[in-house]
């Protein structure tokens, strides 16, 4: 019974880690109908700032902050350098441009931070929480806070501000969006920056439990990806189902079948899904985005 | 703006994504060259290749093992070279990665025409390169330390690290002698794991303990909460880890905050800094063996193993500011017997005459210990070369 427990509270701390990845999936593919490959990478360069300022000497809070507003910067600049020049092209043309972007990323990565492995200090110190029989981390109640938080921000932001709703008009007609003075490449640009600043928070906040290094941006990458796809791209809500259900099956898995099939069962039920709804679990019909 | 949203496009997109992962590892691969100064030098220079794990869960070792190869390269040359000839290391990183292991060992062989390979630095790459090794007829001293690679016999490859067969039972009577009964085993499914845990479930029985979990997880993890959790209802009571990667700190941190308070036992895989600094106060009390240098005074002042170690400790802190670690050990011991054997075969460094050099080392003194090589033994390390640590106040101290 408590190691049930103790699964599922591991399948929801890491699905929630999968969930804010995904969220910045969703939020690129509103905007601009194409899968940012290099989401990955703004999440080892969240977690890679904050111990960079950390050991700067900068308090735990600023450091966390600053780390989240730069890789959002760095988000902002990568689409200004990289996505904006062919903004109205083919979305598989910006996802060949988030490939390179990717590697370029990680191999910056690797000449300013080096090939180690480092630590962050945990967000609260303290013994984890006791709960029949399992333990919850405190690190993981921070997840599964920041996680809350962004999802219902992200919502609100699209439902209830005229920015969000300037952002779902980009997302579901360009042109018609420009025609009632909507600055449309500023919304795109606004989307990179948030899909990356969401990326740098689930890397702030998975660090203290792992560490961090520069190569860890690919596989939480195709984590958060996966996540999205089996939620339904496009919509905050189903992305976070997503991530969680993907941590839920990988947990499950670790734990009454064997550790080192986990990604493996996790991506035939993906594919299995997919067959059966392409739009994904939660997905609509396509047609309303975000 | 066309949008495309069938079950086939995110299934390339997802195949394209794991490509893509592939394409990016092997972008990260480098290579990098040492020493060959043109100062002083008559002649070619000697060119060997070093395969090491520069990036991934080996990182921290390879970085060591590329420092102590610059530091004795920039030493031997310094003093003239070899016979007269410079030393060139070209190093090349595997990303501890078999395939690129294999990859780069081809890269040295075909294209720089190596006349030896230093490394790998993990047990999987050293055994993966073994077949290209074989066509070549070049010889390897590895510096990984599994059991297999002088264990699964070739006369063309050596080990300078203390191998398995001789740490997994020397860690396991101390956790005998400090009435261990029940332990759980958690090991990685890498090349090191899996020849760790073959000798523990060989050995335990014989040291009056039973295995009562047994539990592995992929080098790359991030969450172990499976396993713990088995262990922790496992009913055991000490847990022996095995694994050499980066995952060793964040396994002892868990470990720590799901309340599994079990005494701990690790070998040559803690041996290194990272693993007390990245699980912190998790650590303390962990208890791992691996070999006397860790510590040179563990020699006792005036032995020849002292002074050969001491000397390289006291040079590497100078070039580096940290004190060498037992993978820096293990590389320091690669090129030397290398340039110990180069000049026993007179400066022959064609392929057989420097196998046939390098199996006749005798009594050289190196961070190992005193490496004495025969046809049958291409290690030749044993148990009076270890000593057992403790994890306090952040660093090791040797204990009984």
């Amino acid at each position: 019974m408590s190691a049930l427990l103790q699964f599922l509270i591991a399948g929801l701390k890491n699905g929630a880690i999968y969930s804010l990845v995904a969220l910045g999936f969703t939020i690129v593919y509103a905007a601009t109908g194409a899968i940012n490959f290099a989401q990955g990478e703004f999440f080892m360069l969240g977690g890679m700032l904050g111990v960079l300022l950390v050991n700067l000497g900068l308090p735990l809070p600023i450091a966390l902050l600053l780390a989240v507003v730069g890789t959002a910067a760095i988000g902002a600049l990568f689409e200004v350098l990289a996505i904006r020049p062919i903004a109205d092209g083919d979305p598989l043309r910006i996802i060949m441009v988030t490939i390179g972007g990717s590697v370029l990323l990680r191999q910056i990565a690797l000449h300013i931070f080096g090939p180690d492995e480092v630590p962050l200090p945990p967000f609260t110190q303290g013994t984890s929480i006791k709960v029949l029989g399992a333990a919850i981390e405190l690190q993981t109640v921070w997840i599964w806070v920041l996680t809350a938080i962004a999802m219902v921000g992200l919502f609100l932001l699209y439902r209830r501000t005229a920015f969000g709703r300037a952002m779902r008009a980009t997302a579901i007609n360009r042109e018609a969006a420009r025609l009632v003075g909507i600055d449309t490449r500023f919304m795109v640009t606004a989307s990179f920056a948030l899909a990356a600043g969401l990326g740098a928070v689930a890397g702030l906040a998975v660090a203290p439990l792992t560490q961090t290094a520069f190569d860890v941006g690919a596989g939480i990458g195709v984590k958060g990806f996966s996540a999205a796809i089996l939620g339904g791209l496009g919509n905050p809500v189903a992305a976070v189902g997503g991530g969680l259900i993907l941590g839920m099956m990988e947990s499950l898995t670790a734990g009454y079948i064997n550790p080192l099939y986990k990604d493996a069962v996790a991506l035939v039920v993906l594919l299995a899904v997919l067959f059966v709804r392409p739009q994904g679990l939660f997905g609509g019909s396509g047609r309303e985005k975000v | 703006m066309a949008r495309l949203g069938t079950a086939r496009w995110c299934v390339t997109v997802l195949l394209l994504l794991v490509l893509s992962i592939a394409l990016v590892g092997c972008s990260s691969a480098s290579s990098s060259s040492t020493g060959s100064g043109s100062s002083g030098s008559s002649g070619s220079p000697i060119k060997v290749g070093a395969i090491l794990s520069l990036t991934g869960p080996y990182a921290a070792l390879g970085a060591s093992e590329k420092n102590a190869l610059e530091l004795e390269v920039k030493r031997i040359n310094d003093a003239g070279g070899l016979g007269g000839s410079q030393i060139e290391v070209i190093i090349e990183d595997d990303a501890t990665d078999e395939a690129k292991a294999v990859a780069a060992a081809t890269k040295l062989i075909e294209q720089d025409k190596v006349v030896a390979i230093l490394g790998a630095t993990g047990t999987g790459q050293s055994m993966a390169v073994r077949t290209v090794i074989n066509r070549a007829g070049v010889p390897q001293i590895s510096m990984a330390g599994g059991n297999a690679i002088t264990g699964t016999f070739d006369p063309l490859v050596f080990q300078t690290p203390w191998p398995n067969s001789i740490i997994v039972p020397f860690v396991l009577k101390k956790m005998a002698t400090d009435g261990h009964t029940k332990i759980a085993v958690l090991s990685d499914s890498s090349g090191y794991g899996k020849d760790g845990l073959a000798i523990i479930t060989a050995d335990a029985p014989k040291n009056g303990m039973t295995i009562v979990a047994n539990e592995v997880f992929k080098p790359g993890d991030t969450d172990y909460s499976a396993q713990l959790t088995k262990v922790k209802n496992s009913g055991a009571d000490a847990i022996l880890l095995w694994t050499a990667g980066k995952e060793g700190a964040a396994i002892v941190k868990q470990a720590e905050s799901l309340g599994l308070k079990l005494p701990m036992y690790g070998g040559s895989g803690q041996a290194k800094i990272e693993f007390p600094k990245g699980a912190g106060t998790a650590a303390e009390g962990f208890v791992f063996g691996t070999g006397k240098s860790l510590v040179p005074a563990n020699w006792g002042a005036g032995t020849d193993e002292f002074k050969v170690v001491d000397d390289f400790a006291t040079r590497y802190q100078a070039a580096y500011g940290a004190a060498p670690d037992i993978f820096a050990g293990h590389a320091f011991d690669a090129l030397n017997i290398f340039a110990d054997s180069v000049k026993r075969s007179g400066g022959d460094t064609s392929a057989a005459k420097l196998r046939d050099a390098i199996e006749q080392t005798s009594g050289l003194v190196g961070f190992g210990g005193k490496f004495t090589f025969s046809s049958s033994d291409h290690n030749g390390l044993a148990e009076k070369d270890l000593s057992l640590y403790k994890i306090v106040n952040g660093t090791w101290v040797p204990i009984q």
